[in-house]
């Protein structure tokens, strides 16, 4: 690859980078706390311990999921818990959180 | 020589004698220790995580339909797909796990006027990605057995299924760490090292080894991963490691980053990975404009996606990777209909040695969590 093309390139990344930026800025400003794991992922500042380890590890990954059954709260945390490597202390207080 | 005959007989005696004795207290050591955690964890587990929950454990069939149709260079190609996740839980620290990928792949047949003119044909495809037990030992440890999938960079654990994944093509680097197969068969542990307030420490380790069993096919290796994470950033680096042990014996690397700022719907992910045959990197950014001025709670279920990856060929490239350097933009647009639908969109353009080439993508996932049967409340 010749050098006019690693510009070209290098000149393309920064463009998009600035371009994200700017709509970063333009539209993401502090998010206003919410409640229920739907809003998990932009509230790492709530109160909820829970809800906190869940913006803080499962929405590394993905996005909040759908409303849970309760039936099936524990098998899946089970699951996350060995994907996400979480603690059993984490487990716990997402359990609380998800299905109180 | 009757003395001797004697004394050898008395010293073969003697060892299996020893041999046996040393083979009991092995299993006692491993044995009892193993049940005395085992018989700790279980109750553990089940007096503290019942506590102050409604939380059941029923065995749960989970995963997605996705439907992609892709266009390649021009050429089309019709990409159905069902994930399939078993959880079958045994008591409160025991998981079987399982994940089956059935893809179909159709394309247009080749005409002798036009090449991909034709009517579609092809054929489905499935792969076991993991068939697992996962012994949750202790908080920090969890054991697994069976079929893993290798615990390599940020891409093939956690963001690879199709209904996490924002750009429905993976990277070009991709088959770093995971070629030729993508899953280990054998064990692994992992968990978190450290967990504290303003930090933690999360790793893995495992060993693999070489099965020919049709659908379980893997090779034998050794690796692991680690990495450090920062809640109050929700900032994350880590580096992985894996060697292979048959045929050409490589050392694959990668090192990653991962970046959520609290102020902002942005996903910021970047992956470096390089082994024998190449190496490249990709970066990701994915924003959801959640405070768009117009039309706010449309724009919340939006989802805006970049991403740019280079490959470097190195030592003739080749095992999964590239043959020439290659280089892709891509930008896609998501649009999360329900919290279980979403539709997808993206374009890219490779530029390649070989020539230069458009992607499009347009489909759908749909994310299902069905419980087995209706188990009372734990």
């Amino acid at each position: 690859m010749n050098d006019q093309v690693r510009k070209r390139w290098l000149l393309a990344l920064v463009a998009s980078g600035v371009c994200i930026a700017t709509l970063v800025a333009a539209t993401g400003q502090a998010v206003p706390a919410a409640t229920g794991p739907a809003h998990a992922q932009t509230t790492a500042m709530a109160a909820d311990p829970g809800e906190k380890i869940f913006a803080a590890n499962c929405a590394r990954c993905h996005t909040p999921p759908m409303t849970l059954n309760p039936r099936v709260t524990g098998t899946i945390l089970m699951h996350m818990r060995t994907r996400a490597r979480l603690s059993r202390k984490d487990e716990k207080l997402l359990l609380q959180y998800l299905a109180p | 020589m009757t003395t001797q005959s004697a004394n050898r007989q008395i010293w073969k005696r003697k060892l299996r004698l020893i041999d046996r004795c040393t083979l009991r207290k092995t299993i006692g050591l491993l044995v009892l220790p193993s049940c005395i955690l085992l018989g700790s964890t279980v109750g553990r587990a089940q007096d503290d995580l019942r506590a102050h929950t409604t939380a059941g454990y029923v065995p749960v069939i989970s995963g997605a339909f996705a439907y992609i149709q892709n266009t390649s260079g021009g050429v089309q190609s019709l990409v159905p797909q069902i994930v399939p996740v078993l959880l079958a839980p045994m008591g409160h620290s025991l998981l079987l796990e399982s994940r089956v990928e059935f893809t179909g792949f159709f394309q247009r047949e080749n005409l002798p006027s036009e090449p991909f003119s034709g009517r579609f044909a092809g054929k489905v495809y499935k792969t076991v990605d993991y068939a697992q037990l996962d012994w949750l030992a202790d908080s920090h440890a969890t054991i697994v057995a069976g079929r893993f999938i290798l615990p390599f960079g940020l891409y093939s654990e956690r963001l690879a299924p199709v209904w996490i994944r924002n750009l429905q093509d993976t990277p070009f680097t991709y088959s770093i760490g995971t070629n030729p197969y993508g899953a280990a068969d054998g064990f692994m542990l992992r968990g978190i090292a450290a967990s504290l307030p303003s930090a933690s420490i999360q790793y893995s380790a495992f060993m693999s080894a070489h099965s020919s069993t049709n659908e379980l096919q893997a090779i034998r290796a050794v690796g692991g991963d680690t990495s450090f994470y920062v809640p109050s950033k929700r900032v994350e680096a880590g580096l992985s490691y894996q060697r292979t042990l048959e045929g050409y014996q490589i050392n694959n690397e990668a090192a990653y980053f991962s970046w959520q700022p609290q102020r902002a719907s942005v996903d910021l992910k970047a992956e470096y990975d390089r082994n024998h045959y190449g190496d490249g990197y990709w970066i990701e950014a994915a924003h959801i404009p959640q405070q768009f001025p117009v039309a706010p709670d449309f724009f919340r279920h939006v989802q805006l996606v970049g991403r740019m990856e280079q490959f470097f060929v190195r030592n003739g490239g080749g095992n999964g990777l590239a043959r020439v350097n290659e280089q892709r933009p891509e930008v896609g647009l998501n649009f999360q209909i329900r919290d279980d639908w979403r539709l997808e969109s993206s374009y890219g353009r490779l530029f390649s040695h070989n020539g230069n080439s458009n992607t499009w993508n347009f489909g759908f996932t749909y994310r299902f969590i069905w419980p087995l049967w209706p188990g009372r409340k734990s």
